[in-house]
């Protein structure tokens, strides 16, 4: 088989690809997924308990509003129309006491009116008024006995209904007020008792009701007239324009929102009063309701904001890191693989020299036979005569000689190389430190002391033990040493260096042998990175940076740790730790 | 005394060709043969002492070759030539029962060394299959147990 064609077999001359160097695309794509998934998956359930806490709290909170708005008219209505119906007892308790007649007379009258008064301050005057609606006594400020009434609607209304409390009028007096007036049926006749109550008392009871800052309560009759003063602008007897449309009968509480006249949005509630004469309302401006509400969603949104961005910052903290380390990641990755690549390559070439070695061997074999033969067929010439001697011929055969020289040079190249390309099984065996480290020493022992290096050995007389393969074990000490060398060469420069060897059994199973040197150290750096193949601080040529790696794959395959601490004082050591054999 | 009869076996003809030459020079009987075939072909025809068998051929690879000769030529004496590389196949050799290797390149006057120590090897181990030949003719059953009761 031909050179060229083991080469190529061998894949020599194949280009080997590089690493996988990923498209700069890659690492954004990456990036937006990484960053939208964190952004997403934390704001998605973030939002969804914003939504629903808001949710929940506002329909709580109108729920509270609502009935304690209803409540409070019901209250409120209660009050109204017990002070009403006590007012109608009142009238009636006195038309029953007294005879149409007396009560008839101004003292009784005014004696009834002062009793009235003690009771209740309610009332402002009080009439009698015959059947035909004449005004026949009365008690109070105003110059009205004697007038007629027969045609006013509220004396209509009482005969008819027997009891009457009338809207807010003016009437003759030209003063807002409202009456109550009660029926009596008295032998065959009827007579009327009236009292005008004082508006303003009755507005106060009304008015007084407060809630929050714009809560407000006022009545309005069917036409939708104020019948109290409002406190937010509306004066008596004036039209209310803004709900007329809610001006319908209804029997229980209504709630409901709605704009006023000035479109600020309120929460109504309404309900009717004395048969539905007057309307009760009660009304809160919405946003003062709900202020409870806007504070929370103030708060929400702040939250929102503040979470919100809390998470993109962290989504994009996180994701540069991320992606970084990534990158930082393949670019090791593609290192390695580098380096991998590089070291197979070295491999292939020290298989593929042992192969050229072997190959070579053959046409030296030729080379040498053929030599041989010209050098017997010179020496067969010579005997008979046919070749005299010369000075060409004694050229001749020396250069014979340089042949065979070069043949042998050649044979022992070719042996090297096949020894070092051979690959030999791992013979594991005890090896017995006491004396096997002294052998290494004296290995290199006179490099050191050209080099005025003291090696000094630090090995107990116990006998003690590792389990290993020799070879490899030398190889790991000779290249251990021959660094501390090197590092005390470069330190001392012939003179003072130092190199200590030392044998300790840590306990039982394992063995810790220490190879210290005085010489220059390691930076920390460089300290990371000693172990990994292909480093080296050795110029170019020098060193192939494998020597440690290999070490430590070596000793790593030996079931044993290495470990390294330097620093630019005091030197380095190497500390190995290998399993024990039996001593 | 008989003459060393050599062959040698090599995929190489010029080294061969050479080789035959010295050897010839030498006064040493020899044939060639470039492959294990011939070579069995030839140990089947002729009466050949000394074997040198390159390991590395294509086809029928030394080893192979060397198997066969000593399963049907057990008094024949195989030397194996090897590249060097293939130390660990020659010394799987001698297992299988060469006598002896050699490795490339070698000298002429090594290759004849090498060849008449074995040569003489196989002269003595026939001298001693000649005498116990000759024994079993002369001696009666009887002798023959005493003999074989004596310690040497």
């Amino acid at each position: 088989m031909s050179l060229t064609q083991k080469l190529s077999e061998r894949g020599c001359f194949a280009k080997v690809s590089t690493g996988n160097h990923l498209k700069p695309n890659h690492y954004s794509t990456i990036r937006k997924i990484i960053l939208i998934s964190m952004i997403l998956v934390p704001f998605i359930p973030f939002i969804l308990v914003l939504i629903t806490g808001y949710y929940y709290f506002a329909t709580a909170l109108e729920t509270s509003k609502i009935a304690s708005m209803k409540r409070i008219v019901n209250d409120h209505r209660q009050m109204i129309e017990s002070f009403l119906n006590e007012r109608r007892a009142d009238l009636e308790f006195v038309q029953n006491a007294y005879p149409f007649e007396e009560l008839g007379r101004p003292q009784t009258l005014a004696r009834v009116f002062q009793l009235l008064q003690n009771k209740s301050n309610a009332f402002q005057d009080l009439g009698i008024f015959d059947e035909s609606g004449v005004h026949v006594a009365y008690h109070g400020p105003y110059e009205l006995k004697g007038k007629m009434y027969r045609h006013t609607e509220w004396f209509q209304n009482v005969i008819r209904h027997n009891y009457y409390i009338s809207d807010i009028f003016l009437g003759y007096r030209q003063v807002p007020h409202f009456i109550i007036a009660v029926v009596r049926k008295e032998n065959n006749r009827k007579w009327v008792i009236r009292a005008t109550i004082d508006t303003l008392m009755f507005n106060d009871l009304v008015k007084k009701i407060r809630i929050g800052a714009t809560g407000e309560a006022y009545i309005l009759n069917v036409d939708g007239i104020l019948q109290t003063d409002r406190r937010s602008g509306g004066h008596l007897m004036e039209q209310d324009s803004g709900h007329r449309p809610h001006l319908v009968y209804h029997e229980d509480i209504r709630i409901f929102i709605d704009k006023d006249a000035a479109k600020h949005n309120f929460l109504y509630a309404t309900t009717w009063l004395k048969n539905w004469q007057w309307q009760l309302v009660v009304r809160q401006e919405k946003a003062d309701v709900f202020k409870a509400l806007r504070t929370a969603t103030y708060l929400i949104v702040i939250i929102s904001v503040v979470g919100g961005v809390l998470i993109i910052g962290v989504a994009f903290f996180l994701t540069d890191r991320i992606v970084r380390r990534m990158q930082q990641l393949d670019a090791e990755k593609d290192q390695l693989s580098e380096q991998l690549i590089r070291a197979s390559r070295l491999a292939e070439l020290g298989e593929m020299a042992a192969g050229f070695a072997h190959e070579i061997n053959n046409p030296l074999q030729i080379i040498k036979n053929e030599q041989t033969l010209i050098e017997m067929l010179t020496a067969e010439l010579k005997q008979k005569g046919e070749l005299k001697e010369s000075e060409n011929l004694i050229e001749i055969e020396d250069s014979f000689k340089q042949i065979n020289l070069q043949i042998s040079r050649c044979a022992e190249i070719t042996q090297a190389i096949l020894k070092f390309g051979r690959k030999t099984e791992a013979a594991w065996q005890d090896i017995e430190l006491n004396s096997f480290i002294p052998e290494i020493t004296a290995m290199v022992a006179k490099k050191a002391s050209v080099n005025g290096i003291a090696i000094r050995q630090h090995i107990p007389d116990a006998p003690l033990c590792v389990h290993a393969d020799p070879t490899q074990l030398q190889q790991v000490f000779l290249n251990l040493f021959n660094n501390a060398i090197d590092a005390v060469i470069e330190r001392h420069k012939g003179n003072g260096g130092e190199i200590s060897v030392e044998t300790v059994a840590t306990d039982n199973s394992r063995v810790s042998i220490r190879i210290h040197d005085n010489g220059c150290g390691i930076s920390p750096e460089n300290l990371k990175k000693i172990f990994s193949p292909f480093f080296t601080t050795k110029p170019v040529g020098k060193g192939t940076g494998l020597g440690l790696s290999v070490c430590f794959g070596i000793i790593n395959n030996l079931g044993g740790s290495m470990q390294v601490s330097s620093d630019l004082e005091s030197g380095t050591t190497f500390t190995l730790s290998l399993p024990a054999g039996k001593s | 005394m008989e003459k060393m009869k050599m062959m040698l076996v090599d995929d190489e003809e010029r080294f061969l060709v050479t080789t035959r030459k010295l050897l010839t020079k030498k006064d040493i009987e020899v044939v060639t043969a470039t492959s294990g075939k011939d070579a069995l072909e030839i140990l089947r025809q002729k009466n050949i002492h000394v074997v040198i068998l390159d390991v590395k051929m294509p086809g029928m690879d030394g080893i192979a070759t060397l198997k066969e000769i000593k399963s049907r030529f057990p008094l024949v004496e195989v030397i194996m030539l090897t590249g060097h590389a293939t130390v660990e196949s020659a010394i799987e050799g001698l297992k299988s029962g060469a006598t002896d290797y050699l490795m490339k390149p070698t000298g002429i006057d090594e290759l004849i060394g090498r060849a008449e120590e074995a040569f003489q090897k196989r002269q003595r181990l026939e001298e001693k299959i000649r005498m116990a030949q000759t024994r079993k003719f002369m001696k009666s059953p009887r002798d023959i147990l005493r003999e074989a009761e004596k310690p040497e």
